[in-house]
């Protein structure tokens, strides 16, 4: 009908005129629901997305928590334990080259705890090494009592960050070591530092390490747990 | 250093030895090599790639007398000791 009073208005050229809206309403009307519908799927897309970020956002917390027994998974599958951090394998002491030009001095330290009566000293003050090559350095114990005293020990080193790369193959710790009365014996620690130390950018300026073992007076049956990943 | 309480340091893990723990000697059978050794230290200085040989006869030492575990000496860092002696050997005969 409105296409008729279109024709009739161009033909009569009257000055009345229809607003467009109202001359071609099917075209309004589809576009309003177009418009509507298009509203409508960005409304639906909006939600869809904001559904996807909330699940990732659960998703990374649920993540988290579940991280710590995964990894105590890993570690215990891969074996690194509790040496994670630099995880030196035995078998690298057959195959390791010394770094010649970095030479490291390792210096001895000997304590004991107050109520132990052993004279506990180191018989070296210091040893020069490189990453890579194993020394032997030793300790001597002496027991002046007239009592068989047990001792068991334990080490710290210094810097604490090089104590990751400080390895030893054998020495007297964590176990208990028994003096009789007034004996006196050796004890040697045998050791290397791993020669990653020379790559590793915060050791650059450690040039001196020192090594620090404290023996405590044992009391019957006890023993300390050994230090590892359980 | 451990006794350092802040939160969010990382105190001092002590490791256990490779190898476990020496047995101690109290015949003072290896006393001599150990003597030797020492005595090559305070000569060269306390410069330990010097004095790798007497380590070595220490640790033989002890692995003859019960008192350590026997090992072959590569896997105790000595490869390039134990080579030189075989090439010795190699060249003398």
């Amino acid at each position: 009908m409105f296409t008729t009073i279109n024709r009739l208005i161009n033909d009569v050229k009257c000055v009345v005129r229809i607003p467009q809206r109202l001359l071609n309403p099917s075209r309004g009307a589809k576009i309003n629901r177009r418009k509507q519908t298009q509203e409508d799927d960005w409304k639906k897309r909006n939600k869809t997305v904001l559904t996807y970020i909330a699940a990732a956002g659960v998703g990374m917390i649920g993540l988290s928590y579940a991280s710590v027994p995964l990894y105590r998974l890993y570690c215990q599958a891969t074996g690194l334990g509790g040496a994670a951090v630099a995880g030196h394998d035995t078998e690298q002491v057959e195959t390791m080259k010394p770094i010649r030009d970095r030479v490291i001095k390792v210096t001895f330290n000997a304590d004991t705890h107050a109520s132990m009566q052993w004279n506990f000293r180191p018989q070296q003050s210091e040893i020069y090494l490189v990453p890579g090559e194993t020394a032997l350095a030793f300790y001597r114990a002496k027991n002046p009592t007239d009592k068989p005293v047990i001792g068991i020990s334990t080490y710290n080193v210094v810097p604490f960050d090089a104590g990751q790369y400080f390895n030893k193959i054998q020495c007297f710790c964590f176990e208990e070591q028994r003096l009789n009365p007034h004996e006196e014996v050796d004890m040697p620690v045998f050791f290397y530092i791993d020669p990653e130390f020379d790559e590793d950018p915060r050791m650059a300026r450690v040039d001196t390490i020192t090594l620090s073992y404290t023996f405590f007076e044992a009391k019957e049956g006890q023993r300390l747990p050994i230090p590892g990943y359980s | 250093m451990s006794t350092a309480m802040n939160f969010g340091t990382k105190s001092f893990r002590p490791r256990a030895p490779d190898k476990g723990s020496f047995p101690l000697d109290h015949f003072g059978e290896c006393k001599t090599f150990k003597e030797i050794y020492m005595r090559c230290l305070r000569s060269n200085r306390f410069d330990n790639s010097r004095c790798r040989e007497e380590s070595k006869e220490y640790l033989e030492c002890r692995m003859d007398r019960q008192l350590m575990a026997k090992e072959p000496l590569e896997k105790l860092g000595f490869k390039d000791l134990v080579d030189d002696s075989k090439k010795e050997k190699e060249a003398k005969s």
